[in-house]
């Protein structure tokens, strides 16, 4: 084999690999185990585990003190808190992602969809009040640190995503649907394709920018705050690769039957639960470290509430944030109408003193013992994960 | 088969339109569709390349292709089954 076919054949490889990593779509199962194991690495690392609408409360927070509606600074700065961190590095991972796949652009909606995205938001940010978390904090982490509110507030975003679908039929039979269409004339050709080829470069550009972040923390004795920006840039990476979106596994089920992110998503919380589990049960960490959601009434109402909003945005509190990490214009009011209504709402709720009426952190293990609760996590997650693949053919929890 | 010269019996403009409205409106198009009839979907969403070759080939019905356009949108066909 001569010198030129080595190379040419190395040059083959490295380009079918990145295209296998950095362009073809991961399937939707594999972002759900590295999902768990990266939600466990926060868990372990950080102060708190991890969630989102922390993130976008302090942002909210930031907004509404810098434009003197807030008399008292917040307690951390953007770049301190955790969540915040973990937040801005989601939103990078993502873009990161869709720039080493020639994805990224600004990408604009219809009107009316913009609309949407300001109601989504508005009620997204208040159900994550009331339910003291998002479909991350209040979900997902939740569940897996054996927070009964994390069940509550599932059985909410189940009927809430019920509800926001009904609406969505409702619109396509009734508004004129001029409101949904984009202008595409006033619209420039493609932007070069200069640019085109150039996004991988910028892609690890930045991708060399968060590693250097890191370091710089570290260096500034913040090694914590690095890190929690670090493995937000992997969990944004992963998600975006494959497009991985809670609102799909209580909104799928019920319009098309797809059942993939039911099952991927129990899998990740099936991983995640035990990996608390151990952490929780051998006291490496206090175990009602997360223990603190609104149980049941908060959970429950919010999580309706949160389950409309995330239909009517088109994406929850970790989707919104790498949607826009691709140059989604939509989702983009959509945050900050999330980041504002849970800060403002959060301040209403304190001032009028309603959060202790809406319930409180309840451990399962607490309830039924350790050697019962983890057998009832496994089997209530395989009991969802069945009756949605049971749903993919006989289609009957389908109402479109 | 070549998707250029297909000539759709509907075209659904889905562009500029986000997770979940295209397959919404993908959906409620084919119902209102004969068998053998093509249905043309215009969209931008990136998640729709997963999205509406799989639900396409759902129910009977076959996903013919997809196809980029050069102004930045793509075309995808389904033939109700």
């Amino acid at each position: 084999m001569g010198h030129d076919s080595i190379v040419s054949s190395v040059k083959n490889e490295i380009r079918k690999n990145y295209a296998a990593v950095f362009e073809q779509n991961w399937p939707v199962w594999l972002a759900g185990l590295f999902l768990a194991v990266l939600a466990l690495q926060i868990y372990l690392w950080g102060e708190s585990p991890w969630g989102i609408a922390g993130g976008y409360r302090n942002w909210g927070d930031w907004i509404l003190y810098l434009a003197g509606v807030y008399d008292h600074h917040p307690t951390f700065a953007p770049w301190l808190s955790p969540m915040s961190l973990s937040n801005f590095g989601l939103f990078t991972g993502a873009l990161i992602s869709a720039l080493m796949s020639r994805q990224f652009k600004v990408r604009r909606a219809p009107m009316f969809e913009y609309v949407k995205a300001l109601a989504g938001g508005i009620l997204m940010g208040t159900g994550a009040v009331l339910a003291a978390g998002c479909n991350v904090g209040g979900f997902y982490t939740a569940m897996a640190v054996f927070d009964m509110g994390g069940i509550a507030m599932m059985f909410g975003l189940g009927a809430g995503a019920y509800l926001g679908l009904k609406y969505l039929l409702w619109e396509m039979e009734h508004l004129p649907q001029d409101w949904f269409k984009i202008n595409t004339k006033a619209r420039p050709a493609t932007a070069g394709m200069g640019w085109q080829a150039a996004q991988p470069f910028a892609g690890a550009g930045l991708l060399l920018a968060v590693v250097g972040a890191f370091y710089l923390y570290a260096f500034l004795g913040k090694t914590v705050s690095g890190g929690l920006l670090f493995l937000g840039f992997l969990i944004g990476f992963v998600m975006h690769r494959a497009r991985f979106c809670f609102v799909r596994a209580f909104r799928c089920p019920l319009m098309t039957g797809e059942a993939d992110t039911v099952k991927a998503v129990a899998l990740s919380l099936m991983v995640y639960g035990l990996g608390a589990a151990v952490i929780k049960w051998s006291y490496i960490q206090d175990p009602m470290t997360g223990v603190y959601h609104n149980f049941w009434m908060g959970s429950l109402i919010g999580g309706v509430i949160f389950g409309v909003g995330m239909l009517l945005a088109g994406g929850c509190a970790s989707s919104t944030l790498w949607r826009v990490g691709e140059g989604n214009t939509k989702l983009l009011v959509t945050l900050f109408a999330f980041a504002l209504t849970n800060s403002s709402f959060a301040a209403l709720m304190k001032k009028i003193g309603l959060f202790d009426k809406l319930g409180n952190g309840v451990f399962l293990p607490d309830v039924i013992s350790w050697y019962l609760a983890i057998p009832v996590f496994i089997i209530f997650l395989l009991i969802w994960t069945f009756v949605a693949i049971w749903n993919e053919d006989s289609e009957k929890f389908v109402i479109f | 088969m070549d998707l250029n010269s297909i000539k759709p019996d509907q075209v659904l403009d889905a562009k500029g339109l986000t997770c979940p409205m295209p397959m919404l409106k993908t959906k409620k198009t084919l119902k209102g569709m004969a068998a053998g009839q093509i249905l043309e979907i215009l969209g931008t969403d990136p998640g729709s390349k997963n999205d509406i070759p799989d639900f396409g080939n759902k129910g009977g019905n076959e996903f013919l292709g997809l196809v980029d356009h050069p102004d930045g949108y793509t075309r995808y066909f389904i033939r109700k089954g």
